[in-house]
């Protein structure tokens, strides 16, 4: 049988060999042991000598080819032998199988290739400022030195046990201040941030000294949202004062009912909400926010009722107010009073608020105006019930209970119009409950 | 060129007793360890071979010639370049081609390879990847066998180049001190990769070195299978009678590069074809004939059988399973 | 219970082993009749004689390869290197040949060696006679490194060694050697890779080796005055490493110091910041990882520069109270 000659395999890790010139030619006679040819890899020129004695025929591979390691480039055939027919057979799989390089089809200098390889950049990606598009190395460094696409928003600085907190109570970080070095965000915060803060323990300095409440947690979201909220949203009020007379034989009626069937007084708040929830569900340019790109009129209607604390405020919501009944609407704003005053609701029940009210009538105030909480795009603020002189169609003047409400609204939202129209309904609606039903 | 030794050992012949049985299994260890690297070269250059390895091919007179002298239960602790080596400790070839391809049944379940080949059951405490390493190791084990008392020798086998380390000096240095029952064999192939060793010693300069260490030596025509029997088993039965160490240099030549990337830039064709016309297996076999120890037909037919156990070995080898990635991280601790 | 010197625990448990196994013997340079540049071995040659206590000419390398080539054959040796430094020339042997000849040989062989060795600066030994290169090994798979801090811990980890069926690298420190601790008589070993809590606290967890750990330990005491309360990690073991008691500890404080004295770039306090980043604990942390340790110079002579080299009580003190108080 014809002796094979293999390009052989002389270093480590060497997968292919170059041809580098045929010492002995087709048909010469060779011994075994004999120089035949020189091959080349990448560390050295190897010798390379026959491995039988008889004819070199058949030599298929010409200095300058580059073949992979064991393939047949020729025989050696004793007296009386042939070459093989048909193709060379197909050198033995190597155990490490050759690293196909697809041809890239992007035009691209080698510099620009290689460090677009070193930093993992597919040139397809890269604007090639060269010759017919050519990508070059400065094409490379411009996308290796641009910032990357997205901005680092939204990054928040916390310790790891604090972002472990905040996603086991499903505390949104972003909310949360931090009080360690630099405004990192410690587990504390979290935990601050998602019960009721504890008051801070202060140390009187000395009585003439003012007393120091450090600007953190609740604190300082209170001054920052109610900043930028007045410094940029236009607020635009309108006040309206309402007769509630009606309101509060409705409330009589309804507490009637409750107590017969044994279950918890109406509150006048859950009447509220309910007749503002109405009033919304009619002027839906109220129930909104405004962002930059659009404004999203609700189709839900959420109702915060902003509950004071001793340290701040909380404005948990009751959701879907406008498809809850007035007892349901009072059990959840007296459970969520209770729960904000302890510490323990749930970030879901103090979030999605739609549109707010804020009543400061059990203080004592007549009227006021509240600051708009974003991205909310009104609030109601609604002072206290109390006799006052009202004219009559008749001409005579009686003293009746009467409220003010204001409403502040976001200009760029709510027309002048929308908001005028808003309040009439609710006015309506306050001053005659029965329409809730119309 | 004559058979003319290149260096003539010391001392005077005692006149060698080998049989026909044993020169049989000599020249059957001679073969098969000329066969296995010729396999491994040819397995080697074919790709089927992913890493290096270094032949001995012409050095065989040397493994067979010292290591024939020791019982089973004696050790050897090898080189790099220690096929050889193996095969002469009655080495498993199967075992031995199936670590070469680094196969999982391979005598290191393929983690060593052709430099670390062991088979410490079978007292061969390894091949060895850094020249000079194993040298302390095997005053350690002279150590240990000394304090065990069971008149057990260890041959330590290291090259001219390690001659030249510190560990070398440092070695020869604790064996005396110890008095430890140690071969040293130094395999002279006259060239450390590329360097010359003659540059700076001779056989019988290393030879010398060690006796003003205070260790007997001598200095052998390392191709001269008997030459080497006969000085070995001299310094086998110095170290077992618990009179210390001794060092034998074995001269010889490697017939190959230092590994398959040599191109011989350092050294002749003519010198190594001078060395290739003292080929060890022909010397061993002129002699067995005149000896009457074996015909022209028997060496012939020991000849292929060393040649057909090997190309068994390959197929072993070639047909055993790779190890898995599952056992990568096995053995790393003893338990 | 009867107090002895670290340095007595060692032999102590040299000695308890050479009587119990007649495999272990001891080589290493002046370590007979001299009785070992630190005294450990002395009164051993006069008790085991020469042929078990092996006294060698300046020979690191041999002398370790020597140990590493009985151990191939199932002796137990426990080879003395001088100084830490000197693990350097006998590293081919421990670090290309003990640590991988099981590995190299297929699971088919053990190397059941120790190689004591004292390392640490404070005696003004200078450049070459103080440094603490334990993490060198603790890089090589196939070895295993231990360094004692307490006389107790350094008699049951030694003696654990000795039995381990591995090269272990028993790293001793010069400044512990005189220094006093209850060790029982009795023969008892301390499993390798078992952390071991030396003080309870809850607000900073400080893992410290060797030496490091009683600094660490007197400045626990002094930030107790504080009111801050730290909780000290002998790991005992570096490889293996008893991660889980770490671990354990950090999520109990969220705050970790990591002590030692070897230079902090490529020291072992690397090696725990990873372990303890990657592991559960990540999550509990409220401060970053603090390292303290060996500035990056080699050990200087001079008497306030040495001090200055290597992480003091008052520098431990005040990285923990930084770390405690959020400074950091």
């Amino acid at each position: 049988m014809a002796t094979e000659v293999i390009l052989p395999k002389v270093d480590m890790d060497q997968e292919t060999g170059t041809i580098v010139e045929w010492v002995k030619k087709d048909g010469e006679e060779v011994t075994e042991g004999e120089i035949i040819l020189v091959i080349e890899t990448d560390k050295v020129a190897i010798d390379v000598e026959a491995p039988a004695t008889g004819v070199l025929q058949g030599i298929s591979a010409a200095p300058g080819e580059v073949l992979p390691i064991a393939t047949v480039i020729a025989h050696i055939l004793e007296p009386g032998e042939e070459l093989p027919q048909g193709p060379m057979p197909p050198p033995p799989t190597p155990q490490e199988t050759l690293a196909e390089v697809p041809p890239s089809t992007v035009p691209a200098t080698p510099v620009a290739r290689k460090m677009a390889a070193a930093h993992e950049i597919d040139l397809q990606q890269v604007n090639g400022s060269g010759q017919q598009g050519q990508v070059t190395k400065a094409d490379v460094v411009a996308v290796v030195s641009s910032p990357p696409a997205t901005a680092p928003d939204g990054k928040v600085y916390a310790a790891p046990a604090a972002r472990r907190v905040a996603s086991e109570l499903g505390v949104d970080l972003n909310q949360v201040q931090g009080t360690g070095p630099g405004g990192r965000i410690q587990s504390v915060d979290v935990t601050a941030a998602a019960q009721s803060p504890q008051p801070m323990p202060i140390e009187v300095q000395s009585s003439s000294e003012p007393e120091v409440i450090p600007l953190v947690g609740m604190r300082r979201t209170i001054a920052e949202r109610l900043t930028a909220s007045y410094q940029s949203i236009p607020h635009i009020n309108f006040t309206a004062r309402i007769l509630m007379d009606a309101f509060i034989a409705t409330r009589a009626t309804l507490n009637e009912h409750a107590e017969r069937a044994g279950e918890a007084r109406i509150s006048a708040t859950a009447l509220l909400v309910k007749l503002v929830s109405i009033a919304l569900q009619r002027h839906p340019w109220v129930n909104s926010s405004f962002t930059d790109e659009a404004i999203l009129l609700h189709r839900s209607i959420n109702v915060g009722v902003a509950v004071a604390l001793e340290e701040g405020l909380i404005v948990p919501v009751v959701h879907d107010a406008d498809k809850k009944g007035i007892a349901l609407i009072g059990t959840e704003v007296s459970d969520l009073a209770t729960r904000a005053r302890a510490g323990q609701l749930l970030p879901s029940e103090v979030g999605g608020g739609t549109f707010t009210i804020s009543n400061l009538g059990p203080f004592g105030v007549e009227q006021f105006e509240a600051i708009i909480n974003p991205p909310q795009a009104a609030i109601l603020a609604v002072g206290m019930t109390q006799q006052e002189a009202v004219p009559l169609d008749n001409g005579e003047i009686v003293a009746k209970p009467v409220m003010h409400i204001t409403l502040s609204a976001d200009h760029r939202v709510i027309d002048g119009a929308v908001a005028a129209n808003f309040m009439a309904e609710l006015k309506s609606l306050l001053e005659n409950p029965i329409l809730l039903s119309y | 060129m004559e058979q003319e030794p290149k260096v003539k050992p010391k001392g005077k012949k005692k006149g060698i007793t080998v049989g026909k049985a044993e020169a049989r299994e000599m020249l059957l260890q001679m073969y098969e360890i000329r066969a296995f690297e010729e396999q491994a070269e040819k397995s080697y250059m074919a790709g089927k071979i992913h890493g290096t390895m270094h032949l001995s091919i012409g050095q065989e007179a040397s493994a067979v010639g010292s290591i024939s002298t020791i019982e089973p239960t004696d050790y050897i602790l090898g080189h790099h370049r220690g096929h050889g080596l193996c095969i002469a400790k009655d080495a498993d070839l199967n075992l031995m081609m199936a670590e070469f391809y680094g196969k999982e049944n391979g005598y290191c379940r393929g983690r060593g390879g052709s430099m670390h080949i062991a088979d410490v059951e079978g007292g061969n405490l390894g091949a060895n990847g850094v020249v000079g390493g194993g040298l302390p190791m095997a005053v350690g084990v002279g150590v240990g066998l000394k304090m065990r008392a069971k008149g057990q020798v260890i041959l330590s086998f290291f090259g001219d180049g390690a001659a030249s380390t510190g560990a070398f000096h440092e070695s020869m240095i604790l064996a005396v001190l110890f008095k430890v029952p140690v071969v040293f064999i130094c395999e002279n192939n006259q060239y450390a990769m590329s360097f010359r060793t003659s540059d700076w010693t001779t056989s019988e300069n290393l030879a010398g070195l060690a006796e003003h260490y205070g260790m007997p030596a001598v200095a052998t025509d390392g191709n001269d299978l008997l030459a080497v029997r006969e000085a070995v088993e001299e310094a086998v039965e110095y170290a077992r009678s618990g009179q210390g160490p001794y060092l034998v240099v074995n001269d010889t030549y490697r017939w190959r590069g230092h590994s398959k990337s040599d191109r011989n830039r350092y050294r002749t064709q003519e010198e190594i074809d001078e060395w290739k016309s003292v080929d060890p297996i022909e010397r061993f076999r002129k002699v067995a004939s005149k000896k009457k120890w074996l015909t022209a037909k028997e060496a012939d037919e020991i000849k292929d059988e060393g040649y057909a156990r090997i190309e068994a070995a390959r197929i072993f080898a070639e047909d055993s399973p790779e190890p898995t990635v599952e056992s990568i991280e096995e053995g790393v601790y003893a338990p | 219970m009867r107090e002895i010197t670290y340095l007595e625990a060692i032999r102590e448990a040299m000695t308890q082993e050479m009587e119990r196994d007649e495999s272990v013997f001891l080589i290493g340079e002046d370590i007979g009749t001299y009785g070992g540049a630190f005294q450990v071995t002395h009164g051993m040659y006069e008790q085991f004689g020469p042929e078990r206590i092996l006294d060698t000419p300046i020979t690191e390398l041999g002398l370790t390869g020597a140990a590493t080539g009985a151990a191939l054959i199932g002796m137990r040796p426990i080879a003395e290197i001088m100084f830490m430094d000197f693990t350097t020339l006998a590293s081919e042997q421990l670090v290309n040949q003990a640590a991988k000849l099981r590995f190299m040989f297929g699971g088919k062989a053990s190397v059941p060696m120790v190689l004591r060795t004292p390392a640490g600066s404070g005696t003004g030994a200078a450049e070459h006679h103080s440094q603490s290169l334990e993490n060198w090994f603790v890089h090589v798979p196939g070895l295993k490194v231990v360094m004692p801090t307490t006389p107790y811990d350094a008699k049951g980890l030694l003696l654990a060694s000795i039995r381990d069926n591995n090269p272990v690298v028993f790293v001793e420190h010069k400044l512990l050697y005189k220094t006093k601790g209850e060790v029982p008589e009795e023969d008892y070993t301390i499993p390798l890779g078992q952390a071991d809590v030396k003080r309870s606290g809850t607000d900073l967890t400080i893992v410290a080796t060797s030496i490091m750990v009683s600094r660490s330990l007197e400045a626990a005491e002094e930030l107790a005055k504080e009111g801050i309360n730290v909780e000290v990690v002998d790991p005992r073991s570096l490889r293996p490493l008893d991660t889980g008691t770490i671990v354990e500890s950090v999520k109990k404080t969220g705050k970790v110091l990591i002590v030692h004295e070897a230079v902090k770039t490529g020291g072992f306090g690397g090696e725990l910041a990873g372990v303890i980043a990657e592991s559960e604990a990540f999550g509990y942390l409220e401060a970053p990882i603090v390292r303290l340790a060996g500035r990056e110079i080699p050990i200087p002579y001079n008497r306030t520069l040495e001090q200055n080299a290597v992480p003091q009580v008052a520098n431990i003190v005040e990285k923990a109270r930084d770390i405690v108080q959020l400074k950091v």
